[in-house]
């Protein structure tokens, strides 16, 4: 049996936007009807396949991650009864899409799949999040660094193992510098010196320094650390703070770059994330992203030649950065939850050799990440991963100054999202804006049931 | 079949007897074979549309959390509406979108028509390069306008650059993005309003213009009083699946999406848009359902007032 069976397949956003506004019923309320009369095809099968939904493999192009989540399914799959057997879905599809949503809806989501902060308690909250606990050894959790598994537990029990830590810093361009009449010591440490800095690399066809301007969660991401810098929180102690010096001034300081006119409106490619096609193009000399872009980079621009910098604090802040990262999660609704389980802590969590070799190709030879272990970044220490260049100040500088990606719901994330996009592009007062969304957050808050928000 | 075999002595009876049998006069045969092209789109629609339409009424009256649980809430989802201020603002985005869009698509399409129904050189190939933007998926329509109207480095900004305007962002400020998305939207659809007023058009005989320009009409009098008249029907048909489109269609949703996922600051979150972002964002799918049957109700309300104005775009005279 397939495990993805096609009858659940859930009706594009074209095909069903092209009929009309049929598209919530037939994605949102067809699901059960379907099933009703489907039988219980469920997507994992007869217990003994469990469908593995992921953004990465088996991709077309067979690419170097791809082929890493090909491997790990092989490599289980030789050696236990039940097998798992992946589906890939775009990256956009799944990020931006109704595809994981509209299969939940149905009761047809899949055994295992990728987690991302802003999504855990939504999932959680949803009750279709596994604990992992029982199949997680306490040598394979003391093994992760601190606050990383907390990030994805909820009373002590561990619902998600990260797979990398991606902290966020500055990428700057060596060329754009030397043109401006710039040196290294001009780099900036502080959010003035970043705006005199970007004023100077601005020109016609370039702009100095660039944040991420489109809405969504990877904003939020984005954005966080500047309101970490000043010692500020959303929510504190189970109550909003939001509204807060810390959040006017990261709000303003955005706002300044735009209303400058040092940076973008606008980014290309795919965003904020996507340093390639923005600093790699020349179109901006100063760029906020993660430390995924150094893969990116390395495959697609190699000859490119730029430098990283810690994110620039305001006077008297503090340094610190975001650190995002997925997870893989086991859905407790699936035909064998606890076979997920399984695979998930024997894929991400072991301890042996072969289990911190999988590990480490992971994070530092197919994909460029923080290793969320201690035992994986002392094997990576050991080939020399870290020893120079950018990847070894991600990892000596930033990384230590970081914060787990917080997992607010949407309904609290939302709000800050529209503070940050109205004072960044539409010049709202950031001390209303900041003010609006604490008062939007307050009053989710009081009603909200689920776990705790952090 | 049998009745063209009969003797030719005895037709008529033969005809009569055979008539019942045979089946069908020519009109039924021809009614049938159209139900049967028909069939797949009909399933389509009855599959894709009609029933979750039909159960999306149902799903408002419920709390549905995503994963499958549903709560009975009786009127509490459209309660909810009177204070969902970006509900509103979403609402009055669409309004303004379809009050721009519609009536410069028709005229562009219109003219557009116009200039090409007679025949001059070349006129395929310039009736194919008005059409093609039509063909192209509307997420790569997208994709190619990101690419025009990139900050500062885009073909537009260049061409902008010697008036002062090339700082401009036409997708990165508010008060520009939606009428950006006009532009886009008209230049999208240009092609097929076109293609339908073209056979509007052609259906005007020749006849009645060229008796008006005996009798002296000029140019304009003969489009004024023969030709706009006559094309009441198809032009009805275009103002009307055009707003519809510019309220449920892709352009209100693909383009959006793909370009500014509703940004900046809101300014493009068009009531679909919102849709979408209460069933996939916030999971809040029994709310999304009744937003979407108080959608459908304004369009049926809107379809209704243009066809008590327009009577449906008939001849006065039928």
């Amino acid at each position: 049996m397939s495990a993805t069976p096609n009858l659940h397949r859930p009706v594009s956003r074209r095909s069903v936007l092209r009929g009309g506004l049929g598209a919530l019923a037939a994605a949102g309320v067809g699901g059960p009807l379907l099933t009703a009369c489907g039988g219980d095809g469920g997507s994992g099968g007869d217990g003994k396949e469990m469908s593995f939904w992921n953004f990465y493999g088996p991709s077309d192009d067979g690419g170097p991650q791809s082929k890493w989540f090909v491997d790990v399914a092989e490599k289980w799959n030789a050696n236990n009864d039940v097998k798992v057997k992946l589906r890939y879905i775009p990256g956009k599809d799944y990020l931006n899409g109704t595809t994981l949503q509209t299969a939940f809806q149905s009761g047809e989501g899949p055994d295992i799949f990728l987690i991302s902060p802003g999504d855990f308690l939504r999932y959680y909250n949803g009750g279709v999040l596994q604990d992992l606990s029982s199949a997680l050894p306490a040598e394979a959790k003391s093994d992760y660094l601190p606050g990383l598994l907390e990030a994805r537990s909820v009373d002590g029990k561990v619902y998600g193992l990260p797979m990398e830590i991606e902290p966020l810093a500055m990428y700057y361009s060596e060329a754009a510098f030397t043109k401006a009449g710039l040196s290294e010591a001009d780099l900036p440490k502080t959010w003035d010196q970043t705006l005199a800095v970007a004023e100077k690399l601005t020109g016609k066809d370039r702009y100095g320094v660039m944040f991420e301007t489109l809405p969504g969660y990877y904003q939020n991401f984005t954005w966080y650390p500047f309101l970490w810098q000043g010692d500020g929180t959303p929510i504190k102690d189970g109550k909003v703070a939001f509204d807060s010096p810390a959040a006017v001034q990261a709000l303003k300081f955005w706002k300044d770059t735009i209303q400058a006119k040092v940076a973008p409106r606008k980014a290309l490619g795919d965003g904020g994330g996507d340093v390639v096609s923005n600093l790699g193009s020349g179109a901006v000399a100063l760029q906020q992203s993660g430390i995924w872009a150094v893969a990116d980079m390395k495959g697609k621009a190699a000859k490119f030649k730029y430098g990283i910098i810690p994110l620039p604090t305001p006077d008297g802040g503090k340094p610190a950065t975001d650190l995002g990262g997925w997870a893989f999660v086991a859905n407790s609704k699936g035909k064998n939850p606890e076979a997920a389980a399984k695979f998930i802590a024997w894929a991400l969590g072991s301890t042996d050799a072969e289990g911190v070799e999988r590990q480490r190709q992971w994070n530092t030879v197919v994909k460029t990440n923080v290793p969320p272990r201690k035992s994986v970044q002392a094997a990576a220490d050991a080939k020399g991963a870290f020893e120079q260049g950018v990847l070894k100040k991600f990892v000596d500088e930033i990384a230590p100054t970081g914060q787990p990606e917080p997992r607010f719901p949407p309904e609290v994330y939302q709000p800050i999202a529209d503070a940050i996009q109205a004072c960044q592009l539409n010049g709202s007062d950031p001390g209303k804006a900041a003010a609006d969304a604490a008062e939007r957050i307050d009053t989710f808050l009081k009603t909200y049931q689920g776990a705790p928000i952090s | 079949m049998t009745t063209t075999t009969a003797p030719p002595s005895k037709p008529s009876v033969r005809r009569t007897a055979a008539t019942p049998k045979a089946g069908m006069t020519r009109k039924r045969r021809e009614a049938l074979a159209a139900y049967a092209f028909l069939a797949p789109d009909l399933l389509g629609l009855l599959a894709f549309v009609a029933v979750p339409m039909v159960l999306a009424l149902g799903v408002a009256f419920f709390k549905v959390d995503g994963f499958g649980n549903y709560q009975y809430v009786g009127l509490a989802n459209y309660k909810l509406m009177g204070s969902d201020d970006q509900l509103w603002a979403s609402l009055k985005i669409t309004a303004i979108y379809v009050v721009s869009f519609v009536p410069i698509a028709f005229v562009i399409s219109f003219g557009l028509a116009m200039l090409v129904r007679n025949h001059f050189r070349g006129i395929g190939w310039v009736r194919s390069a008005f059409f093609l933007p039509h063909v192209v998926s509307l997420v790569v329509v997208g994709l190619i306008w990101q690419f025009l109207l990139v900050d500062k480095r885009g073909a537009v900004s260049k061409l902008l650059a010697p008036f002062g305007l090339g700082d401009v962002s036409f997708l990165g400020t508010p008060s520009l993005a939606l009428g950006t998305y006009v532009v886009i939207s008209v230049w999208f659809v240009m092609g097929y309003q076109m293609l339908v007023l073209l056979a509007g058009l052609k259906d005007v005989p020749k006849e009645l213009e060229d008796a008006a320009q005996i009798d002296g009409a000029s140019a304009w009098q003969r489009f004024r009083f023969v030709i706009w008249p006559l094309m009441r029907p198809t032009s009805f048909f275009v103002v009307v699946n055009s707003t519809i489109g510019a309220v449920t269609g892709l352009q209100a949703f693909d383009l959006v999406f793909v370009l500014t996922k509703g940004g900046p600051a809101r300014a493009t979150s068009t009531v679909v848009l919102y849709i979408y972002e209460q069933a996939f964002t916030f999971n809040n799918i029994g709310y999304a359902a009744a937003l979407t049957t108080v959608v459908v109700g304004i369009l049926v309300l809107c379809t209704g007032l243009m066809f008590a104005f327009t009577k449906g775009g008939r001849f006065s005279e039928d």
